[in-house]
């Protein structure tokens, strides 16, 4: 896997930088607005100055005075917090859009790029979830972090100002704690992202088991395996806490450091006034506007240490998600400028691609394909397809024919041999071989949580007679007739409401909804009873059939297929055994 | 087919799967008090030294109160440390144990509940929900709980300085809790419709991800992605709504406790010009105000976390609720099977629905321990049903199902797993080693020796040693490295370390090649010799060595008779389909 070439490298300015680009009208005029929420305090300091001054004269101020500070006082928080209302409303859409825009530009380099699929999720859907949702939220939070380093970068320089004025020799002084945060953080920030590393991987572990629990949820039961898979979960989980509550401990040491610093601060301010105060140089007004803003100043250093820990952890979480991308994309791709549509609906996908010339043959010439983990798959496979053809791929088990027909349509990687469509050589079989040149029944039939209808079109242009024609040669028609709402049914998470035998029928009607020149079936007859199988292969072979002859590539291992068949060739041990197989 | 639900009071989930242990307890308590009179003293210190400097005390003894007060706040920074540590350890473990609970009450629902909710989706409830009930429980341990003794705390302070300044935050401590609450209650349902509507967005996601290299080949990719765009759509509208509630009401409280700060310098301020304190306590009264705000406000801040845990818990507090439709017999009242031993199995006149959908009709069947039949028909005739009925995975509508005699709502759950054994076509396999996958966790443990000669026996040998880790190999949940059929022959070992009394086969040869499925057939024939069988099959030629055969056909057994008699009779139904597969 070249993995490794395409994260290490990351930058992750770079990338903050790409998506505060995506949106930037509102990126800037949300981050202005939360820069004028974070940096307001300024008043409010300045408000207390005058209020403890007045209080140190004790009878002497007017009360008619103080009464209007302390009304500006809450005048000043009422304006702030109507500003931060305002920045709340409408900072989801910023956030929303470069959520979106990272979840789908990963979906559609797994579901649309070319290049394999097969290697793509490095382990389970389960944990791939995980990377849409945690380290897309982790890549965010740093571009949202930017908007209060600037915030507090503002404050800052304000604040320092007015107390320089104040005080120039006790404000030099009281910056000095300060970069002990700094320095401190970025000291603490590799253990910190290592920490928050195991405890993100010992998480995704916990929610691939739950994943396997519930999935398998039928093996368990049926074996009252119930509690011994919990006290495996149980496991998993004490794991997580320790590296939980030790990552959440480093972090909180930053917090404390940073507090520790105000206190030094303000204790530095008590030692250093001590004798212009005794001459009333030093007030007690200023004494509050200092201790309010030293509190406050921590802001910056700490949010210079949260940033630090950002730019770390958005390049562990870019270099997760680039891995999902496929083998020629990198981070450019993962950040690309692509349109969503929060506020419009989306625009329907682009119609399929029109027929230049119609089938007449698929070559496949000495291909070889091997499972990186395994070391199992085929070698030096060749085979011919001819318009009209029923070929069958045929051998025992672990004989490498699923893995044949997978490389043949590009989702698996090849490691050498060449394809041709129609003499043509195919360089990107996954992008080229697909609807309407070809249509795929997988072995193991996959719809999910959907009504039938949506599962068979999956946005292909059909008509209600179109669909009709694939659920009739699919031997489907009369069980979506029995079925109360028809296509509208709904079949469930995985497609658990359908029987067995309906879920093969209902994959190959999805390819047959896609009018495909060769249709490529991975053992469709296999929940199929006999009289069932039958009927089906009649209408797909025959020669009354609407449209164009269908050439038919099947994997199978039943007599009456291979009967059939104008083809066959014998895999075994990933290599073909009938050489006579290509003509 | 609904679970019924009961109602069950969110905070009973609280009390029932949170709360500390004792020990935990006390400890946490014991970090809280320190971690709350060190930060009180500050203050104090601090209204001293402007009080003793207005006074025009001398430099070394200001010096001196400023150098006590550097201690104090150092110690005051290591019991927050320390107070972290104690909080988010017992945050997490309570949150690990509900996580548990959660999964243990969710495995035992029936299996109609899990048809209907994908493992996403429970992923999402159990590890998405608990994981933001966690992260709340840190803040709350640490802020909530130790924001209580702060208050306490300064409401002493002041009182001792003057009743009127007590009386005044005290008055306003209770005013701004009030509001807090209901601005929870406001708040929380518009955070659960985003958090819904996201949970549903990851469920989808799941399954396409899962399904990637179908859409891909059947060019389906753009239109999920398409798919993907109008959901997130809907997910920014609700973040949207929810944001502008939950963040006003925050705003709202905020503006209260300035309200509330610029009360108490009010009474302060006429307090000081009666004499009655001094400048420095008005200080400490504003920095007290900002003590309590601090801890507040950051509760408040963390006000979407108090609403995803509140939403979080409630949504815990309904699966719970939920409960599985089988009522099982406890251990005193439940009939023992024989230990070892084949078992008779008969349905007696069971009719069985899917809602509307008549699946079985008044079915009379009955094996004899030790035999063996096959259940042929068509696709969606009713044969699985009736293995998920011998399983009790399902009750009857009407009639009974009867285990060596005794009716299946008799017998305990332990038991009923021990003696009873299912092979599906689908074979589940999770992501641990492969010994773990053979005894599915040790439920059903054999030595290593014993594992390997069965692997051998069954055909898997020639793979197993191909395999680096032999029993430690890794599997996953998507069975890579493994063939259909190397899978099912792992699912029949499974069967046979359980050594049933009563085997129920479904289809475990139809995705098979004839090589693998000869090693199959055999592996089934041993595990069915001295069994009772149930074998469901396509395949009529897998049934060769079957006792009896029973046709289904439209939820009825339409014949049923010894092999041999119906193989005889070329009139028989069974004779029909043989002849047809030929």
């Amino acid at each position: 896997m070249s993995d490794d070439e395409r994260t290490t490298e990351i930058s992750s300015w770079w990338v903050g930088w790409r998506l505060s680009r995506y949106q930037p009208i509102q990126y800037l005029l949300g981050g202005a607005l939360w820069v004028v929420v974070i940096a307001f305090p300024i008043l409010t300091g300045l408000v207390l100055r005058e209020l403890f001054d007045r209080f140190s004269q004790g009878t002497e101020a007017s009360l008619r005075e103080i009464g209007w500070l302390l009304a500006a006082f809450v005048a000043l928080d009422v304006a702030r917090q109507a500003l931060m209302w305002l920045a709340i409303a409408t900072w989801p859409f910023w956030w929303n859009s470069v959520q979106t825009l990272l979840r789908t530009n990963v979906l559609r380099s797994i579901l649309c790029s070319r290049g394999p699929a097969a290697t793509r999720l490095p382990a389970s859907s389960g944990e791939a979830l995980n990377r849409f949702r945690d380290d897309v939220e982790d890549i965010l939070l740093l571009v949202d972090i930017w908007i209060d380093l600037t915030g507090d970068a503002v404050f800052a320089a304000i604040a320092l100002a007015i107390m320089y004025q104040t005080d120039s020799r006790v404000t030099l002084v009281v910056v000095l704690p300060m970069i002990v945060i700094i320095v401190v953080t970025r000291s603490l920030s590799d253990r910190i992202k290592a920490t928050h590393s195991a405890a993100r991987s010992a998480a995704a572990n916990v929610s691939e088991q739950l994943g396997g629990l519930f999935g398998g949820v039928l093996s368990l039961k049926v074996a009252g395996a119930e509690q011994a898979a919990i006290a495996r979960l149980r496991e998993h989980n004490a794991i997580r806490r320790t590296l939980e509550v030790r990552a959440r401990l480093l972090t909180d040491l930053l917090d404390t450091v940073t507090a520790s610093s105000v206190e030094l601060s303000t204790g530095i301010v008590l030692l250093l006034v001590a004798p212009a105060m005794r001459s009333g140089q030093f007030t007690v007004g200023d004494l509050a506007l200092f201790t309010a803003y030293v509190g406050w100043l921590a802001g910056l250093p700490r949010r210079v240490g949260r940033t630090l820990y950002r730019l770390r952890q958005t390049t562990v979480a870019s270099g997760r998600l680039v891995r999902l991308l496929a083998e020629h994309e990198d981070h450019h791709d993962l950040v690309a400028h692509n349109p969503i549509y929060l506020r419009e609906p989306a625009p329907p996908a682009p119609p399929p691609p029109a027929i230049d010339r119609p089938f007449e043959r698929l070559v496949v010439e000495r291909i070889s394909a091997v499972h990186q983990s395994t070391g199992r798959g085929i070698a030096d496979v060749s085979l011919r397809v001819e318009r009209g053809e029923l070929v069958v791929i045929t051998g025992p088990v672990g004989s490498g024919k699923t893995t044949l027909v997978r490389a043949i349509l590009g989702l698996l990687p090849i490691d050498s041999g060449a394809l041709h469509w129609n003499d043509e050589i195919v360089t990107d079989p996954d992008a080229t071989l697909v609807p309407p040149r070809v249509a795929y029944a997988a072995q193991v039939p996959r719809l999910w949580s959907a009504s039938l209808r949506e599962n068979l079109e999956l946005g292909w242009p059909v008509d209600d007679h179109g669909l009709d024609e694939a659920l009739r040669l699919a031997r489907l028609y009369d069980d979506v007739g029995e079925m109360a709402e028809g296509l509208d049914t709904l079949v469930g998470p995985r497609g658990v409401r359908l029987s067995g035998g309906q879920l093969q029928r209902a994959v190959a009607a999805r390819a047959l909804v896609r009018q495909p020149e060769l249709l490529v079936v991975d053992d469709l007859s296999s929940a199929l009873d006999v009289e069932t199988e039958r009927a089906l292969w009649d209408g797909l072979l025959s020669p009354d059939r609407d449209g164009p002859p269908l050439a038919l590539l099947v994997v199978s291992h039943r007599p009456n297929v291979l009967d059939r068949a104008d083809r066959v060739v014998v895999l075994a041990g990933g290599r073909i055994l009938e050489p006579t197989a290509i003509a | 087919m609904d679970a019924h639900e009961t109602a069950i009071d969110p905070r009973h989930v609280l009390r029932a799967h949170l709360w500390p242990e004792r020990r935990a307890l006390a400890g946490l308590i014991g970090a809280l008090v320190i971690g709350t009179v060190l930060p009180l003293t500050g203050p104090i210190i601090l209204g001293h030294f402007v009080d003793r400097a207005i006074a025009g005390a001398k430099s070394g003894e200001l010096a001196a109160i400023a150098i006590v007060y550097l201690v104090v706040a150092a110690a005051a920074q290591a019991a927050t440390v320390v107070r972290t540590w104690v909080a988010s350890r017992q945050a997490w473990t309570a949150t690990n144990r509900l996580r548990e609970e959660l999964a243990e009450h969710t495995l035992s629902l029936d299996i109609s509940y899990h048809g209907k909710h994908p493992p996403g989706e429970l992923i999402e409830r159990v590890d998405g929900d608990v994981h933001a009930i966690a992260e709340f429980l840190v803040t709350f341990l640490v802020d909530i709980l130790g924001s209580a003794p702060l208050l306490a705390g300064t409401l002493i302070v002041l009182t001792v300085d003057d009743i009127r300044l007590g009386a005044a935050l005290a008055a306003f401590v209770v005013a701004a809790s009030l509001f807090l609450v209901r601005v929870q209650r406001r708040a929380v349902p518009t955070s659960a419709a985003h958090r819904a509507i996201v949970a549903g967005l990851f469920a989808d996601l799941e399954e396409h991800l899962a399904a990637a290299e179908d859409l891909r080949a059947n060019g389906a990719g753009a239109h999920i992605v398409r798919r993907f765009h109008d959901v997130s759509a809907e997910a920014f509208r609700a973040d949207r709504r929810a944001e502008i509630v939950g963040g006003g009401l925050v705003r709202l409280t905020n503006l209260a406790f300035t309200l509330g700060t610029a009360m108490l310098l009010g009474l302060g301020v006429l307090l000081q010009r009666s004499g009655a304190i001094s400048v420095g306590t008005l200080l400490v009264v504003f920095r007290y105000s900002q003590i309590i705000r601090q801890p507040l406000e950051r509760i408040i801040d963390q006000l979407k976390e108090l609403q995803r845990a509140q939403a979080g818990v409630a949504r815990a507090a309904e699966l719970f609720a939920e409960h599985s439709n089988l009522a099982w017999p406890s251990a005193e009242e439940a009939h023992r099977l024989a230990p070892t031993g084949s078992l008779s199995i008969e349905l007696r006149d069971v009719s069985f629905s899917y809602g509307d959908e008549n699946v079985l009709d008044h079915i009379d069947l009955r094996l004899e321990a030790g035999r063996s039949i096959g259940l042929v028909g068509r696709t969606g005739s009713g044969k699985s049903t009736i293995t998920r009925l011998m399983l009790r995975l399902y009750d009857p509508g009407d009639g009974a199902v009867l285990l060596d005699g005794v009716d299946l709502r008799r017998i305990g759950v332990a038991d009923l797993r021990q003696r009873v054994a299912m092979v599906t076509q689908e074979v589940q396999l999770f992501r641990a080693s492969l010994r773990e996958n053979l005894t599915l966790f040790e439920t059903h443990p054999k030595d290593d020796d014993a594992l390997l000669a069965l692997l051998d026996e069954l055909g898997l040998g020639p793979w197993l040693r191909a395999q680096t880790h032999g029993l430690d190999t890794e599997l996953g949940p998507d069975g890579s490295g493994l063939s259909a059929g190397e899978a099912q022959l792992l699912a029949l070992a499974r069967a046979f370390l359980a050594d049933p009394g009563l085997v129920i086969l479904d289809e475990p040869s139809s995705r098979l090649d004839p090589d693998t499925e000869l090693l199959v057939e055999r592996a089934v024939d041993r595990l069915s010799r001295g069994r009772t069988t149930v074998l469901v099959a396509h395949r009529l030629s897998s049934l060769r060595a079957v006792d009896e055969i029973a046709v289904v056909d439209h939820g009825r057994i339409v014949e049923h008779d010894a092999r041999e008699s119906l193989v005889a009779d070329p009139s028989s139904r069974f004779s029909r389909l043989l002849a047809a597969s030929r």
